[in-house]
């Protein structure tokens, strides 16, 4: 724990000026540094524009079925050719970035959440709080995490408003040990001490002077997680257990149950394998040069 | 060290109650149109209240709780399965070996891998072969290993028209047959998991070779190869043993969707096939069990560290 306190220390010293604003000044870094991040950044943005814009670029309707254009490999007509009931691919590829990216972010910002309350409180007020609240997190993170969320989807019924949910609180709660982390260390600096000398009440501190030390921290979680959380939602929905049709998801696209299918028209399981990997690829390089960027303590790798 | 040991044990009965309690509220939390779904799609019972009745979702929680544990610790009593009617554990003991084998083949496949590109990569920094491991590593990370396990099934059939084997042999059977069958999904997720212990095998091993007792291996006028195979990768290797042990949870859990894509035997696919046919006295016990086990294995993990490496030292 002594050579991450030191690292805090430096890393807050550093932070402390104000002189450059530095989430302006991080995606300078990146682009100037980090050509590998700068590709995630921008595979990142083309799906976000994607999702964003998927009702004005798609050139079809998500569920418009044409039987006459079944199985259709790739024409003028369907640039990636269709399914077994005459959809789009490049549509649903386009829709589906959609719901990959809803039920990311949402997954992430709840998880965020989750874990800074659950990190923060449980360094903050220590002793037996924390021992039991960890105990918690050890026995959650005993489970391999696909067994728990598929039973816990099977039980609450697939949906998009259930995978969010259920993947935010898995994320939260996986990930409140970094925070909490982070959080020990800076609990023992002196300007917490001489805070709460002043005479700061518990809220205070925790929210006025621990929890902007541990942002960045949270931003490198989020951003280093959201591409385990695009996977999971995909693995879920391969499996039948994430959001249900008619709504098209990348993992729903590559699906167990449509393996048929495949034999007879390939491109149903390597688009979606693509679209997917690029996904991980991006979010997994923007994450990297964003945790080297602003955090250099867990630099490495 | 004693005081440790124990203190380490000692810590894992919080922990493994815990681990019961997840499981139990999990099981609770089912709304009414499941046990709907469960009396009339499959018969499981006659009514909704002979259903409830039979799960003892009846009585008090606290006595659902105690006798469920009860029965478990004093008889080892995990319930029947609503599909099969036959014991749970059976069932569990009897596909084990399935899973344990095929985890045990992609860690190998995955640590094989990873680690000889680790050394290459660190042992050659910054040269072409460096980065070309390195971008190996990320795009194995990328690859979604169901992804690359439906491709693997399809593209092959239409190609060459070989198909994997769908008829399970046990190794105990016919163990070249058996190897031929697991090859295939082991190498497909081995490889996906490839990448998170090339990179740290590469980290951890351009760590050791900048300190002075591989400098003092240097200087003696040894061969390369003697450096970084009997000097310097026997203290690398102790964090990509923690990561394997860490990373457990997420074979096992993985193995479910390799088992069901390649019909495998396993306690994968008897999860799967349970959830499928809303056997949740199934789900709740295998989830327990390996939950169980992970806890038993990460304890076993830390016990042995502190055994074997002097320099790990806990307050």
């Amino acid at each position: 724990m002594a050579t991450t306190a030191v690292g805090i220390a430096s890393r807050v010293e550093m932070a402390a000026p104000p002189a450059r604003r530095w989430y302006i000044d991080v995606w300078v870094q990146m682009v100037l540094r980090k050509p590998l991040g700068t590709l995630g950044a921008v595979i990142v943005l083309v799906m976000l524009t994607a999702a964003v814009l998927a009702d004005v670029i798609a050139p079809y309707a998500y569920a418009e079925t044409s039987l006459t254009e079944r199985f259709v490999a790739m024409n003028a007509r369907h640039w990636l050719g269709t399914d077994q009931l005459g959809r789009d691919l490049l549509t649903r590829l386009i829709y589906g970035a959609r719901i990959s990216l809803y039920v990311g972010f949402g997954a992430v910002a709840v998880g965020s959440v989750l874990a800074t309350l659950l990190g923060v409180l449980s360094a903050y007020f220590g002793g037996r709080v924390d021992l039991w609240t960890q105990r918690g997190v050890d026995a959650w993170m005993a489970f391999p995490p696909l067994l728990l969320l598929m039973s816990i989807m099977s039980l609450l019924g697939p949906s998009a408003w259930n995978i969010t949910l259920v993947l935010g609180a898995a994320f939260g709660i996986q990930n409140s040990r970094i925070i909490r982390a982070v959080a020990l260390s800076i609990k023992e600096l002196t300007y917490v001490e001489s805070a709460r000398a002043l005479g700061s009440g518990h809220a205070r501190i925790a929210v006025g002077h621990i929890l902007p030390n541990v942002l960045p921290t949270i931003i490198v979680v989020a951003t280093t997680g959201l591409s385990t959380v695009i996977l999971t939602e995909a693995s879920l929905s391969f499996l039948g257990l994430g959001v249900p049709p008619p709504y098209p998801t990348w993992g729903g696209m590559l699906s167990l149950a449509g393996l048929d299918h495949m034999y007879q028209a390939p491109w149903l399981a390597i688009w979606p394998a693509v679209a997917l990997s690029l996904a991980v690829f991006g979010f997994n390089m923007l994450g990297d040069a964003l945790r080297d960027l602003l955090d250099p303590r867990l630099k490495g790798g | 060290m004693k005081r440790y040991a124990l203190r380490r044990v000692a810590l894992t009965v919080p922990t493994l109650f815990f681990v019961s309690v997840i499981v139990f509220v999990m099981m609770r939390m089912m709304p009414g149109d499941v046990a709907m779904r469960m009396v009339e799609g499959h018969a499981y019972a006659p009514t909704l209240e002979a259903l409830r009745k039979d799960l003892g979702l009846d009585r008090p929680m606290y006595v659902q709780y105690v006798d469920w544990i009860g029965g478990i610790v004093t008889r080892g009593d995990f319930g029947r399965s609503y599909w099969t009617r036959q014991p749970i554990i059976e069932e569990f003991l009897h596909r084990f070996p399935v899973t344990l084998e095929l985890a045990l083949l992609t860690i190998l496949v995955s640590v094989v891998i990873g680690v000889t590109v680790g050394i290459v990569a660190a042992a050659r920094q910054d040269t072409v072969a460096d980065y070309t491991g390195r971008v190996l590593a990320i795009l194995a990370l990328s690859v979604p290993y169901f992804g690359l396990a439906v491709l693997v099934v399809v593209l092959p059939s239409i190609w060459f028209r070989w198909t994997p084997v769908w008829t399970y042999v046990p190794f105990t059977t016919d163990p070249l047959e058996n190897l031929k069958i697991m090859a295939v999904p082991a190498l497909v997720f081995g490889v996906t998991r490839a990448g998170p212990i090339m990179r740290i095998m590469r980290s951890a091993l351009l760590d050791v070779l900048r300190q002075e007792y591989i400098r003092t291996a240097w200087s003696k006028g040894l061969s390369e190869r003697r450096v970084i195979l009997r000097h310097a990768l026997k203290n690398a290797l102790i964090p990509v043993i923690s990561l394997v042990g860490l990373q457990m949870p997420l074979y096992i859990g993985g193995s479910v969707i390799i088992e069901a894509i390649f019909r495998l035997p396993g306690v994968g696919l008897f999860f799967f096939e349970a959830l499928g046919k809303l056997d949740y006295p199934v789900v709740q016990s295998v989830n327990l069990i390996i939950a169980a086990m992970v806890v038993g294995l990460n304890l076993m993990i830390d016990l042995s560290y502190a055994f074997l490496d002097p320099r790990i030292r806990y307050q």
